[in-house]
């Protein structure tokens, strides 16, 4: 029963660190990009989706619909604020860009989280889940929305995958993140590809939010710990890898349940961790990493 | 008993990936001798230097300092034993003087040296005097001029008084008169027992100042001797002239149009300090095929990124009339101006079918069908090859799908840039012939940018030589030889 | 004057050691005049300072970027605790030994950095931070897990020796960081920082070089963690690990101005100072004092520092 427990609950909980770790890497993959205001993107979608639906009082659909659109916004917003001044700032050196920006999206995510601190209290927030009810899974009583979010995660994923290897948009943003010279030569402006690649992560962002919102409570003291976890997944996986960030996603997903099943919850993120020193001390590329 | 060459290469091999960058080369360079190690782009020649700076490992082969093994060594360490290197480019300490930049190179490796020793100092006064940069000892690296910078390297490289000096590019980016002073400093150096090592794309820009000239291509050497003897040796004449060479040259008057394609008039471009182009002005007709031949660093890269829009420039860039100043570089791709670059840019993750589906990407999937299929008939081995990663392509294949995805976007211009860089010469002859049958079977109008005489003559309808950053010989490819073709040895 | 000039004369002459002896002299008068309260804060400010200083070090001199400089405080800070905690030895001994393990820290996260390139060592170095984390609060038994753990001993209850202490620290650590910065040996350290490979060429081993400042810089944080956990009498994962600690430490040290070992005091001190003047808006203040220092990061890169001394230049 419990192994059944554990395969199940991991493979919800690990399609959500897919998704949102997927985001984060298509970012890195095509502009270099790591956004450590990722978390609080998150919570910013969770806590919309929580106001609309607890304050407003509208149906858990339409509250999710605004939580996805929340964390939309806020990708955009991060990206013209603050990534691209920084990009095209002719004050700093190029090479020292990546501290810029990370500490920049660093401010970013504390300012958000502060902010709905200050608005919404540290409580954590549970979204109205959009399927109600249980059902039973090899024996295992299983609420039906964590089905539905694995299914809502790998749909998701699905159309990401046909959008980039299927569409030429996609194709060109393939390129861009092996060669962002090479499409400009091509006539694509990588100004485009940009904001397209921004607003696409702001979409998964919010989904991945609004979708973690259902399954466990969260405040604005998750924002570290969930850019935390995007960041080791991506890492484990290989910068700018997306299929290395869903196998990670699956191997972090399930070592966590099993910790927490099998050991202790409280040890849920530490086998995870380890794993990752040993993964940067042996393979610094990550498992699927290209550079 | 006879001294010990200063530094002896033996055998040296190195590969990256699959690609062999130097093979089986050996040389020797005696106390008080300049030895020019020369090459076109690609042929290994830097590898080599960084193989005895021990900045690469090599797979096999021996470098000797004064009889010592050092192969394999890490680079501090060679240093130490007497090696100084003169980078053609290096990032100086911004916030630094000039005298701190110089004390750097005197500075002794160890971690307990947390007081300035004044004696240092007054060394590194004395160098920067023997070198000429006494005048500025007090100023920041930003604000120097870039002939000054040079020395400044140069400074740094001999703080250590070593016995062997390797200098990259000595005079690439220097005026006449700064070559000459430059190449005095060199002299110097020999002058006092140093074994100088030059590396160099040609024997012409080194020829006055090296006692011998070691020729590489491909990774192999090609030809040992003074510099006259390599500048005889045949095979060296076909590596950078070929054979004779036939033009089929259009006179200018046959194309019809009233206003050029493309004008450039008086563009100018700086690097920091250093110009990269100074009022060069060409134009190009509808239907033209135009070369500029030109050294490596003369400027011709610069002028492509120029008309490309990828840096700023003063002067004026126009297409048909229109100005391109203001308009994204992807914006002037997508507007008929297509360039191939030098580093080829290709998506070596992809397939060749697909990066040439990116480059159709703005035509219909119809237009865009038909278009592959025609240059699947130009490029066979594309065919042959379409579903094989870019990466995996060879380098004469990677040219010919960069030249191929690039006609995907139907250019009305299409620029070249080196081309035939680091190819074999059967591949030359291949992309000659694809290059011919492109100029007999359609309108299409060329700018092409070489220091490959032989390639860019044949061509070309007009050819302009552009050096040190500007136009100075303007005509038809069969005057070249009489009139400027001495220089491209 | 011959070109070249003493040790002595050169210290006499600088301006920088002027202004900043003045600023330490007119800082020690504070205890007579101020409160308590506002001691307290500058005593934390002037730790915080010493963190920011130490990764300026590392970053802007090695040019190693070390998002985790709370994994080096924190291993400082609770190994001091936890020795004072189990045996009680002198407390200069658990100062001691929080800098040892702090130095052996540091040498464990070089490994990496001296591997690999790029993002991948900022990424190790958080990672450092989260197991260190996680190890915090599971090992409760020794380290007092999400409660925090409380020291026995306190070096002094008094508000104005703990500030002198700090202001001393502070002090010392400055003078030693930036000297080091200004010494040959922080020469040879930029140099590998910029241009490795170049740096290799001239002859310096850029390992070795880059192993000295991590271990200097390590040695410094677990030094003034340590001392901070005797004035604080207590150790907490939110106070000494957590990666919004290491974050404050780096914001500092860039709204300072990066490369100047003295901005980073300066950018510490402010920070906790705006922290403070802003506290009347209550849950707010965090929020605007980060929003300040991303208008900073934005529109002035060269930090406050780099403000001062450019309008010193172009008059």
């Amino acid at each position: 029963m419990l192994i059944w427990q554990i395969l199940i609950d991991g493979f919800a909980v690990s399609a959500l660190y897919a998704l949102g770790a997927t985001g984060f890497t298509l970012i890195f993959g095509v502009s270099g990009v790591l956004n450590l205001s990722h978390g609080a993107l998150m919570v910013a979608a969770v806590v919309a989706a929580w106001v609309a639906g607890g304050e407003w009082g509208v149906s858990s659909h339409l509250g999710a619909i605004f939580g996805v659109l929340v964390g939309f916004v806020m990708s955009l917003l991060t990206y013209f604020a603050v990534v691209r001044p920084l990009q095209q700032s002719s004050k700093i050196r190029e090479e020292e860009k990546e501290i810029f920006i990370l500490t920049a999206t660093l401010l970013w995510g504390i300012m958000i989280s502060e902010l709905i601190a200050y608005l919404y209290t540290n409580n954590a927030k549970t979204v109205l889940p959009i399927v109600e009810g249980v059902v039973m899974l090899a024996g295992v009583r299983t609420p039906a929305n964590e089905v539905f979010t694995s299914v809502i995660c790998w749909l998701v994923i699905g159309l990401l995958w046909l959008l980039v290897n299927r569409t030429r948009a996609g194709k060109a943003v393939l390129a861009a993140s092996m060669n962002p010279r090479g499409v400009t030569l091509l006539g694509v402006e990588l100004s485009w590809i940009y904001v397209g690649v921004w607003a696409v992560y702001g979409m998964l962002v919010g989904i991945a939010g609004v979708l973690l919102g259902m399954f466990l409570g969260v405040s604005s003291y998750s924002v570290g710990p969930l850019t935390a976890s995007a960041f080791s997944i991506v890492v484990l996986g290989g910068l700018g890898s997306v299929s290395g960030s869903l196998i990670a996603a699956y191997v972090v997903g399930y070592l966590e349940t099993m910790t927490a099943y099998l050991v202790s919850p409280a040890y849920r993120t530490i086998p995870a961790l380890l794993l990752l020193v040993i993964v940067m001390y042996v393979r610094p590329r990550g498992l699927l990493g290209r550079r | 008993m006879i001294a010990a060459a200063h530094l002896e290469v033996k055998g040296l091999t190195k590969g990256f990936g699959g690609l062999v960058a130097v093979n089986d080369v050996g040389f020797t360079v005696k106390s008080g001798e300049i030895l020019g190690l020369i090459g076109p782009n690609g042929s290994g020649k830097s590898t080599v230097m960084k193989l005895i700076m021990g900045i690469e490992r090599p797979d096999a082969g021996s470098v000797r300092i004064e009889g010592v093994e050092v192969a394999g060594w890490p680079s501090h360490r060679i240093a130490r034993l007497g090696v100084g290197m003169v980078f053609q480019h290096s990032r100086p300490l911004h916030r630094q003087t000039v005298l701190e930049n110089i004390v750097l190179g005197l500075l002794p490796d160890r971690l307990m040296r947390l007081l300035p020793d004044p004696e240092i100092e007054a060394r590194a006064r004395a160098i920067a005097e023997r070198v000429g940069l006494s005048g500025v000892i007090d100023r920041r690296p930003a604000t120097l001029p870039f002939a000054d910078l040079r020395k400044m390297e140069l400074a740094k490289a001999i703080a250590r008084d070593p016995r062997v000096l390797l200098v990259d590019e000595p005079f690439a980016g220097l005026t006449a008169s700064e070559t000459m002073q430059f190449s005095e400093l060199i002299k110097a150096f020999r002058d006092d027992g140093c074994a100088v090592l030059l590396v160099d794309h040609n024997v012409k820009s080194v020829a006055a100042l090296v006692d011998r000239v070691f020729a590489m291509y491909v990774g192999e050497c090609i030809a040992e001797g003074t510099a006259a003897e390599v500048m005889r040796d045949e095979t060296v004449r076909r590596v950078y002239l070929g054979g004779s060479i036939e033009t089929a040259a259009r006179p200018e008057s046959s194309f019809g149009d009233r206003m050029p394609f493309l004008q450039v008039e008086n563009v100018s471009v700086h690097y920091g300090k250093a110009q990269a182009l100074e009022n060069v002005s060409l134009h190009v007709h509808q239907g033209e095929f135009v070369s500029v031949v030109g050294l490596n660093g003369a400027g011709k890269t610069t002028l492509f990124n120029a008309i490309s829009g990828m840096l700023p420039y003063s002067g004026d860039i126009r297409r048909q009339g229109r100005p391109l100043r203001g308009l994204t570089p992807a914006a002037i791709a997508r507007g008929g101006i297509v360039q191939c670059p030098e580093s080829r840019e290709l998506f070596g993750d992809m397939t060749v079918r697909e990066n040439l589906d990116l480059g159709g990407q703005h035509a219909t999937a119809e237009e865009s069908r038909e278009r592959m299929a025609w240059l699947f008939e130009l490029f066979p081995v594309l065919k042959a090859r379409q579903n094989q990663t870019a990466g995996t392509l060879s380098g004469g294949e990677q040219q010919m799908l960069t030249i191929a995805r690039a006609l995907m976007m139907r250019p009305d211009l299409l620029i070249l840039d080196e081309p035939t860089l680091g190819l074999a010469p059967v591949i030359l002859e291949q992309l000659s012939k694809a290059l011919e049958r492109l100029r007999q079977t359609t309108t299409i109008t060329v700018l092409l940018g070489e220091q490959n005489v032989t390639f860019a003559l044949p061509h070309a309808d007009r050819v302009y030589v552009l050096e040190h950053a500007r136009i100075v010989w303007a005509g038809d490819p069969s005057r070249f030889a009489a009139e400027a073709g001495t220089g491209y040895l | 004057m011959t070109p070249t000039r003493s040790l002595a004369s050169r210290i006499l002459l600088s301006r920088t050691v002027w202004i900043g002896l003045s600023v330490v002299l007119l800082a020690s008068t504070l205890p007579l005049y101020v409160s308590g309260y506002i001691l307290g804060l500058l005593t934390m400010a002037y730790y915080f300072g010493v963190f920011s200083m130490a990764w300026d070090l590392l970053f802007g001199f090695a040019g190693e970027v070390n998002f985790g400089p709370s994994f080096l405080i924190g291993l400082g800070a609770y190994t001091a605790g936890i020795l004072d905690n189990l045996y009680q030895p002198s407390i200069w001994l658990c100062l001691f030994g929080g800098a040892f393990a702090s130095v052996a820290g540091g040498v464990v996260l070089a490994l990496p950095a001296l591997r690999v390139r790029g993002p991948y060592f900022g990424l190790t170095t958080l990672v450092a931070v989260l197991i260190l984390q996680n190890f915090v609060i599971v090992a409760a038994g020794l380290t007092g897990g999400e409660i925090g753990l409380t020291v026995p001993d306190v070096i002094s209850v008094d508000a104005g020796v703990n500030y002198w202490i700090a202001l001393g620290f502070m002090a010392a650590s400055g003078a030693v960081l930036y000297a080091l910065s200004r010494s040959p040996v922080g020469l040879i350290l930029q140099a590998s920082g910029q241009d490795a490979v170049q740096a290799g060429a001239l002859g310096f081993n850029v390992t070795k070089h880059k192993l000295a400042a991590f271990v200097i810089s390590a040695f410094f944080s677990g030094l003034a963690g340590a001392l901070l956990v005797f004035y604080l009498g207590a150790a907490s994962v939110g106070t000494f690990v957590d990666v919004t600690v290491g974050v404050q430490v780096i914001i500092a040290a860039v709204l300072g101005g990066r490369r100047t070992i003295l901005g980073a005091a300066l950018g510490a001190v402010f920070l906790i100072a705006a922290g403070e003047a802003l506290r009347p808006l209550g849950d707010l203040s965090t929020f605007i004092v980060s929003a300040m220092a991303l208008v900073v990061v934005l529109l002035f890169p060269s930090g406050l520092l780099g403000l001062l001394t450019r309008a010193r230049e172009t008059t």
